[in-house]
């Protein structure tokens, strides 16, 4: 890949003045956005639903900071490809991970222990 | 090249590199990469940790105060915007509004440890969580206990750079510039110190006998000997801070900035994740 | 076209007539002498370094497998105590891995890198000999045990819980070896970084990503290997460190803990480090080849798009090293798939070397003796990498003679064979004179038989049952005639390295001169007077091709008249740019290697009455020297100084 001129685009000179604006919205975005996350914690909805929300407003939270504080929305898209592997192998890794210690095969012994106390204490 | 006006320089392209990416950028977003995994290997930890939880395990949402998590949360995404706006200043030249984000930055970063000192005492002597006497503190501890690691390197970076800010042109004529320059960096470093003690004393004492003038009446006399110091290095701060001649820092140090800004939001997003998978999850 | 040699706005501003002063106490200026070597920023001398430290513990290393060996040479034999020998194995691994093997490879990363790429230096060059002083504090750091009455680390390479935590291995050794392994993952990532930056941003004009040597290839797909794996056995390391010194729960298993936690951790960096153990290797066969079979390398593309693959793919089989620790059928299994699906790319390669040989006019110098050996070797211990990535086999072959067997074909056979190669090839390049050809293939022989009579027998040894780390066995289980070779070929690989080495030595001082590319190579470091200038290049070349200095030597007329115009336009911006020298680099790496000692000494229940006892404090004193050396290091700035070549003499 040779290096080209590449004069900055005009019109960047707007852009810079509502990246102030840009970034107030978004902040107040996050804040908003987290309050919701501490709400839905005491909603009455099933586990599983809940689980699945709060990942996506923190992964909305996440892209957020990433694209936008972090510039990677105006930046070569090389930026974001280098950070993007360091992620989804790291989310790789966790995912496999916890698949491991997931497994029946891996619940340590005392784990089984507190389930039978649990199911006696129940019947 | 002219003395540097407002926009001379362009920010995102760096026409000496292969790529137009300047070098100091990408080594950040590289080290990033290499921080997620890091980062990431920690939180698996204590996820796995979370799975089967043994016997005797204390129940997390009991001990955990979701208000007090919220709110540090708050406070560093609103650094977070300080800091995107200190990047900014300084990639349009504009000294001041540089110093002013940085110095908010710092703030809301030395809030957010406060809070996290304040969390960490809480759950050692009065919920009697401790990072030994089980696998929840162990877990826990070490994680948020690495993540306010990374907070309190960045806020020394951040303070660094602050005091890097006044830095005169002129070095050769003004030749103790060295000395104010380490004299101001301890300054700041006793402010910091000295303002997180004595606002969590404050809190304490606030707890233990309720918001009076008798509390703070008591709580003056006990710190007399640090609030004094704290005024003391508050002003030499605030003494170093005066307007003197012009400095040897512009948009050409911009990119030091923003390098730093990466790191920043990078501490923040890591906080976005355990604010989430440590604390929220805990009470589903 | 100017562009490349336009001046970064992010560098010094040396035309502003009122530009600020950097803050620098003293700026070193030798150029020999041992000040020269303590702050030093060039990547060639600092690639010398990493090349002779490298060397060193090689030899170190060698001498803890000869004692192994002697050890089993014959049944229940009491040369060394049951302690003496894990002691042996455990520093014999983590030498001949860290201190050893991978310097080696990054003596090559640091010296040829740059120069197959067309640059002056790395991108940052004082973090470039950060990194080498932190690996040596490392170095020194693991091997300070060897002088405690308790011992050298004795729990293995890979240190497994619960026998590394402090209630099994008590002895202050162990912190070290911690603390020094996290010193060399500090180095590792660092030097890495520096690596990925130099190679996308400071490639030569026209050097697109698809006409870089594959050698620079592997280097940037091992620098993102380190980069992201070490991470893990950084966390890991913490951990163990915490419940060694605070008594936390990560490996307790009376509180909760779950020591396959650590071994989990271990190997997710722990494959993925064999990658970056083989890769460089990979990438110095890829350039050998081609240059001694008079024809390009077959297959460029695949074999860049396997060496990616390969990276990327070694995230994904670490628990092959666990099949037998119960993980489950479907964890076993979807290892036991992705390790068989890894054997793909690096098969692709093999194909491709031998593409590249094919119809070639084959030169049998000494390289390309040891080339030839990585190819078959490498492959054997393929084979029986393979027949481990099968989970019901390797419940037989685990912790067997066998692995012991599979990883020293794959680590020796492949990357000894390739460095070594290396050595050879490219040192007329460093030091101006070649190595005597007789004398060069005198040592590969004696290595390469020295090499098979000690491993070829341990297949069977392995699967005839006789277990790993263990320091004697009984004389009737079938296993005396095997260690008798092996223990007989060890000795012969012994003397083998010992004529490398002597071979080496000789011709450093006396060997024969040579003149520019005696190889008549393909790639750009061979277009350098040998040794290279400071600066590397006397005008940045612009490159046309793959293969571009192949392509230089085809197209004189046009590249002469390119010469010409580059070399106007640089002496019109300034001259040469080149970094100033810095003693910070060396001075963070004493404070590191101060602070680290620190901790490793620190005892786990200090007296609560002490708040700052001594062992404190010398962690402290070591971490404030850190951040006081890194702070007047970012106050030095990097404006650096400017060369006229063309006032000297000589070169051209």
């Amino acid at each position: 890949m040779s290096s080209s001129a590449h004069a900055p685009a005009a019109g960047s000179h707007a852009l810079e003045e509502s990246k102030f604006q840009i970034y107030v919205q978004i902040a107040m975005l996050l804040a908003v956005i987290t309050g919701i996350e501490i709400i839905t914690v005491y909603l009455p909805f099933a586990v599983p639903i809940l689980f699945t929300v709060l990942v996506v407003f923190s992964a909305v939270k996440f892209l957020f900071v990433i694209f936008f504080f972090m510039h990677l929305r105006w930046d070569r898209p090389f930026c974001t490809i280098l950070f993007f592997i360091g992620l989804i192998l790291a989310g790789g890794t966790m995912w496999a991970l916890l698949q491991l210690f997931g497994a029946e095969s891996s619940k340590p012994l005392s784990a089984a222990l507190i389930e039978t106390v649990r199911v006696v204490a129940a019947a | 090249m002219s003395n540097a006006a407002a926009g001379a320089i362009d920010h995102h392209f760096d026409p000496s590199t292969s790529t137009g990416i300047p070098n100091k950028k990408l080594l950040m977003w590289a080290f990033l990469a290499s921080d997620c995994m890091f980062f990431g290997c920690l939180i698996s930890t204590h996820l796995i940790y979370r799975l089967h939880p043994p016997p005797g395990v204390p129940a997390a949402r009991q001990v955990f105060s979701i208000e007090l998590t919220s709110f540090s949360t708050f406070i560093l995404l609103m650094s977070s915007l300080m800091m995107a706006l200190a990047v900014n200043a300084i990639q349009k030249g504009n000294l001041k509004s540089l110093r002013a984000s940085l110095l908010t930055t710092i703030f809301f970063g030395c809030i957010f440890l406060g809070c996290q000192v304040y969390e960490f005492n809480n759950f050692v002597f009065e919920k009697h969580l401790t990072i030994t006497n089980s696998i929840l503190g162990t877990t826990f501890f070490t994680l948020t206990g690495t993540h306010g690691c990374h907070v309190a390197v960045g806020v020394f970076w951040l303070m660094l750079m602050y005091v890097r800010s006044f830095q005169p042109r002129d070095t050769t004529s003004d030749r103790r510039w060295f000395l104010r320059n380490v004299l101001h960096i301890l300054a700041f470093i006793a402010t910091i110190l000295l303002a997180m003690r004595l606002t969590l004393a404050l809190v304490r004492g606030i707890e233990a006998t309720g918001a009076n003038l008798g509390t703070v009446a008591h709580f003056a006399s006990i710190y007399f000997a640090a609030i004094l110091g704290l005024v003391v290095s508050g002003g030499l701060l605030r003494w170093f801070a005066r307007p003197a001649g012009p400095v040897a820092f512009d948009e050409a140090n911009a990119i030091d900035v923003e390098m730093m800004g990466l790191y920043w939001h990078f501490v923040d997003i890591v906080w976005i994740v355990i604010f989430t998978v440590v604390y929220l999850l805990e009470y589903l | 076209m100017a562009d490349a040699l336009a001046k970064t706005n992010f560098l010094g501003r040396e035309e502003h007539a009122a530009a600020p002063k950097p803050f620098v106490i003293w700026r070193p200026t030798a150029k020999t002498g041992l000040i020269s070597w303590l702050t030093t920023v060039d990547h060639k001398r600092i690639g010398f370094l990493y090349g002779i430290s490298a060397l060193f513990f090689f030899l170190v290393g060698g001498v803890e497998a000869l004692l192994i060996r002697i050890q089993l040479a014959v049944p229940n034999n009491h040369v060394l105590t049951s302690t003496q020998y894990n002691e042996m194995f455990t520093m014999h691994a983590t030498t001949m891995i860290f201190l050893a093997i991978m310097p080696l490879s990054a003596a090559f990363f640091n010296f040829i890198m740059p120069l197959q790429i067309g640059a002056r230096d790395v991108a940052f060059p004082r973090l470039n000999a950060f990194s080498f002083w932190t690996f040596l504090a490392g170095a020194i750091i693991i091997n300070l045990g060897w002088f405690l009455k308790s011992g050298a680390p004795d729990a293995g390479w890979f240190s497994y819980a619960p026998l590394s935590t402090r209630t099994y291995t008590p002895g202050h050794a162990l912190d070290m070896w911690v603390m020094g392994i996290q010193l060399l993952g500090v180095a590792s990532i660092a030097a890495s970084l520096n690596f990925v930056i130099t190679i996308i941003n400071l490639r030569a004009p026209g050097m697109t990503m698809m006409r870089l040597p594959v050698f620079t290839w592997m280097t940037l797909v091992t620098a993102f290997l380190i980069i992201l794996a070490f991470p893990a056995i950084t966390i890991a390391l913490v951990e163990l460190m915490m419940d060694r010194l605070f008594g936390t729960n990560f490996f307790e298993v009376s509180n909760g803990g779950m020591p396959i936690l650590w071994t989990h951790l271990f190997w997710v960096f722990g494959h993925p480090e064999v990658y970056i153990l083989i890769l460089p290797g990979m990438g110095i066969i890829s350039e050998i080849l081609p240059t001694f079979s008079r024809k390009a390398l077959f297959g460029y593309p695949i074999v860049v798009f396997s060496g990616a693959s390969i990276g990327f793919l070694g995230f994904g089989v670490w628990s092959h090293h666990m099949f037998t620790t119960g993980m489950g059928t479907m964890g076993t299994a979807a290892f036991a798939v992705t390790t068989m699906a890894i054997a793909v790319p690096t098969g692709v390669k093999i194909f491709n070397w031998i593409g590249t040989m094919w119809g070639g006019h084959l030169q049998m110098r000494t390289p390309m003796m040891f080339a030839l050996g990585f190819i078959w070797l490498f492959m054997l211990g393929g084979f029986s990498g393979i027949m481990h990535s099968a989970a019901p086999a390797d419940a037989q072959q685990h912790n067997s003679y066998f692995v012991v067997a599979h990883f020293h074909y794959v680590l020796i056979g492949g990357s000894l064979f390739a460095l070594l190669a290396g050595i050879h090839y490219w040192f007329p390049l460093m030091f101006g004179r070649k190595v005597s050809e007789v004398w060069g293939k005198v040592s590969f022989w004696v290595i390469f038989v020295g090499f098979n009579v000690t491993f070829f027998p341990l297949h069977f040894v392995g699967l005839n049952g006789m277990p790993r780390r263990t320091f004697t066995y009984d004389s009737n289980m079938g296993w005396n005639q095997g260690n008798m070779v092996a223990t007989i070929g060890a000795f012969i690989l012994g003397i083998g390295v010992a004529i490398y080495f002597g071979v080496m030595i000789y011709t450093y001082f006396k060997g024969e001169r040579v003149g520019r590319d005696p190889w008549d190579a393909r790639t750009m470091e061979w277009s350098l007077p040998n040794p290279p200038p400071e600066y590397n290049f006397r005008t940045i070349p612009e490159v046309h091709a793959r293969d571009s200095w192949w392509y230089e030597k085809h197209h004189k007329a046009e590249v002469a008249q390119e010469k010409a115009k580059h070399a106007a336009a640089e002496s019109a911006h300034g001259g040469i740019h080149m970094p100033f020298q810095s003693i910070y680099p060396f001075i963070a790496g004493i404070g590191i290697l101060i602070g680290a000692i620190g901790i490793s000494i620190i005892d786990a229940n200090p007296d609560p009455h002490v708040i700052i006892g001594r062992k404190l404090a010398v962690t402290l004193v070591g971490f404030f020297v850190l951040v006081v050396s890194v702070y007047l290091w970012a106050l030095e700035g990097n404006e650096g100084y400017h060369l006229h070549p063309e006032d000297e003499e000589g070169h051209s």
